[in-house]
């Protein structure tokens, strides 16, 4: 995978071949996209995000350190600007936090009150927004730690280069977001 | 007291989530989860919210997502494509230049000639008038051998033996004149740059002979 990852970012920096870049973006597609959902927590913001964290990487590239892992490279591409977006918008969330920590609970008991259906699917889709609208309800800094160490299941050596903060500090923002997500999701 | 507990162990169970601790913490972890209930819950607590996010599916990128990002890409492609395809060619691309470079050369000396004096080549028995920016070939006199003439109009009432070129002007022959060989008229670019081709192509040969015959 490294070879070829190394090979591909050659030719596009050589030629600016274009077929090697979409040989990448397909290689990447998946864990880029779903950073960006988990960070905005909807479907058409992730995919916006996505797509412009690869058009910077392709923008970008010559300031790509080969001696660096890709993927953190890009991965830091694609936090940074769901960091950016949110921070934007913040507005509208910091207020809804405390709704949707209530709003956790009522999904919990949802999904506790059809545990004995047999429809396992809206189960699993219940459950997974719940979980969603937890994660969606942290504080970026800390949300982006738990993204990458849970669902992306980086190292904290890799998180701490992908959002380019002190060891310590990622493991500060992991317990703090921890502690913030038992709160809503931990105690039913 | 309890605030003590919590704020020691939560530390210690932090760690231990992250892999972090050593044997000796680990069995005073576990001692104390044994015996403090409230520490043990919060344990409990943070390990299920951890299978739960953990637990939640992997999300993949959309269909059609890759065809969209390279719909976005800066323009780069044509260059690229024409790269390879100049790579490809070599020979294409090395003929096209020499033309490109050729024809840039023979304009722009075009350019420099027009407007210019008259000139005459081939022969010394005509009548040039400048202000009328006419050349005569005399009743009577014979041209031998080839005319050319340039950035003026021509009048043959003679005789030339040879061809009659004429560059950016006209030529008239006059009822009693005789031209035996081709006449030429050129006044366009192209037309002018053939012309050259052919006489430069010409004179290479030539050339080529005489030093051949010096060595």
């Amino acid at each position: 995978m490294d070879a070829v990852v190394k090979r591909l970012i050659r030719e596009i920096k050589k030629e600016g071949d274009q077929d090697a870049f979409a040989e990448l973006v397909d290689l990447y597609k998946d864990k880029v996209y779903q950073i960006a959902y988990r960070m905005t927590g909807n479907s058409y913001e992730a995919q916006d995000m996505a797509q412009e964290a690869f058009l910077r990487a392709y923008a970008n590239l010559e300031s790509y350190d080969e001696s660096r892992k890709f993927s953190t490279w890009l991965f830091r591409i694609t936090t940074n600007l769901c960091i950016d977006r949110l921070r934007k918008k913040k507005p509208d969330y910091s207020l809804d936090a405390e709704i949707q920590g209530t709003d956790g609970l009522t999904g919990y008991s949802q999904v506790a009150a059809s545990e004995t259906l047999p429809e396992d699917q809206v189960v699993t889709l219940e459950m997974q927004e719940w979980v969603q609208r937890a994660i969606s309800g942290l504080p970026e800094k800390y949300r982006a730690a738990v993204v990458l160490r849970y669902i992306e299941d980086l190292s904290i050596t890799e998180i701490s280069d992908v959002l380019d903060l002190p060891e310590n500090t990622v493991k500060t923002h992991i317990h703090r977001g921890r502690e913030a997500l038992r709160k809503r999701l931990g105690n039913a | 007291m309890k605030m003590a507990c919590q704020k020691k162990y939560e530390t210690l169970l932090h760690k231990y989530l992250d892999g972090e601790t050593n044997q000796e913490e680990r069995t005073e972890l576990f001692h104390h989860l044994k015996t403090c209930e409230e520490c043990a819950r919060h344990y409990r607590e943070l390990k299920k919210t951890m299978m739960l996010v953990q637990s939640s599916s992997h999300i993949d990128a959309p269909a059609g997502f890759t065809e969209n990002v390279m719909k976005n890409l800066p323009e780069k492609k044509k260059r690229v494509s024409w790269k390879k395809w100049s790579r490809r060619h070599p020979f294409f691309v090395a003929a096209s230049l020499f033309i490109i470079l050729m024809a840039s050369s023979l304009i722009s000396v075009w350019n420099e000639q027009a407007g210019e004096e008259i000139s005459v080549q081939g022969s010394r028995d005509v009548a040039i008038d400048e202000e009328a920016g006419t050349v005569i070939v005399p009743e009577g006199e014979t041209v031998e051998g080839d005319l050319t003439v340039r950035n003026a109009k021509v009048e043959v009432k003679g005789e030339v033996s040879g061809d009659l070129t004429v560059i950016n002007g006209e030529q008239y022959l006059a009822s009693a004149g005789e031209v035996s060989g081709e006449i030429e008229e050129v006044d366009q670019v192209l037309e002018w740059v053939w012309y050259h081709t052919k006489r430069i192509t010409k004179d290479v040969f030539t050339m080529g002979e005489e030093t051949g015959e010096q060595e």
